[in-house]
């Protein structure tokens, strides 16, 4: 009888009372609220979002304990993969797509370059799995949870009892990476009357509105559409939405990748083909493949921009790099004080 | 012999007595909008069959309409909504999903609900919208299942792999991952099927009753559409021949028995 009181309580299981702190998705001043809520069925805890953070930097997700979600994602690179056009896998495997940065999710509608993945807590089951990614079994992923005490213990505290699955441990991930906002760069605070644009910058902000904010749109320099920015046919034969929709009319779209931290994040496009900014505008204004029957309207006649023009909307882009956001220590893993990745100069 | 068989048939005048009490009594308690009083068990077990025999995974051949000759080494579906309704059309119904799964030998569902004698019961092949869009499930619906693909989101609703030597993928692999939960390409089958005749389903108060649910292979194959291994070995997304597919679906169950669990 006492042991099944004891057994029976909610209290306590050998790893203390369950007392999640609460936390709560900060919607920067003058942002929208997300279209749908990702937190309707994951109640945001300190505590959920530190197990999301442990998983998130622990390669034994991966097969052979080596592969992080950090890996591909990295802190410095607004959590897209520093100066690589594809990303490593599990036995020195290489994906086909650039890795994204990971930032402002809670109001992006669809994961992936061709919006494949439905909901945020689902989309880390991709790279788990994937056998040029992590390469390993989600059976495989929970039992190595499970023979982990100190999961145990994060799990109790993040939802009340010590139980691991795969649901709770994608909830986690997603109390992490749902709550990595960036919105404190330079224009942001040009935009709270903060700071103030050079002139250069400002006459960049102007190009940019003119010329680019069509589907780039502020604040979060993206619309999240699926577009073909008149990129060719690339060696993996990557045809980008139309995979997920089978219409010919999506062929070569893309989603539209955010223009915030830029800076940090080249390579660029679905797969990393092109280098710097400068060479990304040059595509704008003279690399266009106009011949294809999707190109977007908006690119018919690509991009004219003089050469000063460039210059300043290069700047401009600058101003998006949040190193607030690339430095802040509430994403770097925990007992860590120096955001600089040792994996930096790893590959 | 003789004395036995006078017994058999009191015993069912005795029944048949009662049957018409209860039914009285039903029916004066239905009209007066209350329910039958207590709850009962409804046990439901799929029996897959191919050939009419229940399918035995791997080590078994079958044969399909075209003459094709494949084993089975995957066959899981879902199960969801389930619903029982009564003649006059007062409705039971379970929002879960059941994963049916021959591989892991999981094939019954237990649900209590109110006592009572029902005429149809339905249910959805596959997994409603809502819970291919909203995250992170669990229970049967947890993707270590193998059943929820990881680069387009949404529930495989039917699996069936195998091998065939029309098959001309692979390994002479068959392998028919049907899903597609939105709008043109869901795949999803609502399956109603009518209990009254030969047998009632009658669920007694503290007692189970077991339905034995036959889910034919032969018609997967040759129903309403023609599924030839030779043409169609791989599916594995949504769209078209999936949809295909699925057009057979309302014709692969069936009610095989209804009776009273011990």
């Amino acid at each position: 009888m006492v042991l099944l009181l004891l057994t029976g309580s909610s209290t306590d299981e050998g790893y203390g009372v369950y007392a999640p702190t609460p936390l709560e998705l900060k919607i920067p001043p003058g942002w929208p609220k997300p279209a749908s809520d990702i937190y309707a069925n994951n109640k945001l805890t300190e505590q959920g979002f530190r197990l999301g953070k442990r998983l998130f930097y622990d390669g034994k997700l991966s097969r052979d304990g080596e592969v992080s979600c950090a890996s591909c994602h990295q802190q410095f690179a607004a959590f897209a993969t520093f100066d690589h056009d594809l990303s490593h896998g599990v036995n020195n495997t290489l994906s086909t797509r650039n890795a994204p940065g990971l930032f402002n999710l809670a109001w992006k509608p669809y994961m992936h370059w061709d919006g494949g993945i439905n909901h945020i807590e689902v989309q880390p089951l991709s790279p788990l799995t994937a056998p040029n990614e992590m390469g390993e079994t989600l059976e495989n992923v929970i039992n190595k949870l499970k023979a982990d005490t100190s999961y145990k213990r994060m799990f109790k505290a993040a939802f009340g009892d010590a139980t691991i699955n795969s649901q709770r441990m994608l909830k986690a991930i997603a109390q992490f990476t749902g709550t990595l906002i960036s919105a404190n760069s330079k224009y942001d605070k040009v935009k709270r009357g903060e700071e103030t644009f050079t002139p250069f910058e400002e006459k960049g902000y102007m190009v940019f509105k003119s010329k680019c904010a069509g589907c780039h749109p502020e604040p979060f320099f993206t619309d999240f559409s699926f577009r073909n920015n008149g990129l060719s046919l690339n060696r993996f034969n990557d045809i980008g939405r139309q995979k997920i929709t089978r219409k010919s009319s999506d062929s070569l779209k893309f989603m539209v990748p955010s223009l915030r931290n830029a800076q940090r994040t080249f390579p660029y496009m679905h797969d990393g083909r092109i280098y710097s900014i400068p060479q990304v505008i040059e595509h704008y204004r003279s690399g266009i493949a106009t011949e294809q029957p999707t190109l977007d309207s908006s690119l018919r006649n690509r991009i004219q921009l003089t050469n000063l023009e460039k210059n300043q909307l290069v700047y401009f882009i600058y101003t998006l790099t949040d190193s607030s956001f690339t430095r802040d220590l509430r994403y770097t893993p925990d007992g860590s004080n120096n955001v600089i990745n040792p994996g930096f100069d790893k590959h | 012999m003789k004395p036995k068989a006078e017994h058999t048939i009191c015993g069912y005048r005795l029944l048949l007595v009662v049957s018409v009490f209860m039914l009285a009594i039903t029916s004066a308690f239905s009209q007066a909008g209350i329910s039958e009083k207590g709850q009962g068990t409804l046990l439901i077990r799929f029996i897959n069959t191919a050939n009419g025999k229940p399918v035995v995974l791997t080590d078994s051949l079958y044969s399909n309409f075209f003459g094709e000759k494949y084993s089975i080494s995957k066959l899981k579906y879902y199960i969801s909504h389930i619903a029982v309704t009564t003649g006059n059309g007062k409705t039971n119904t379970w929002n879960d999903s059941y994963l049916v799964d021959e591989n892991a030998g999981e094939t019954s569902i237990l649900i209590n609900t109110d006592a009572g004698r029902y005429h149809t019961i339905g249910f959805l092949l596959g997994v409603d919208s809502a819970r291919n869009c909203s995250g992170a499930q669990d229970g049967a619906l947890d993707p270590m299942k193998g059943m929820f693909w990881t680069w387009n989101s949404g529930y495989i609703m039917f699996k069936l792999e195998g091998y065939s030597t029309a098959s001309t993928a692979d390994l002479q692999r068959i392998e028919h991952h049907i899903g597609g939960y939105k709008g043109a390409d869901n795949v999803t089958t609502y399956i109603s099927l009518d209990v009254k005749q030969p047998q009632s389903l009658v669920i007694n108060p503290g007692e189970t009753t077991e339905l034995l649910l036959e889910m034919n292979l032969d018609n997967y194959w040759h129903d309403k559409n023609d599924i030839r291994i030779a043409e169609l070995p791989m599916c594995m997304v949504t769209g078209e021949p999936a949809l295909k597919v699925a057009g057979n679906f309302p014709g692969l169950f069936s009610i095989k028995e209804i009776h009273k669990a011990n």
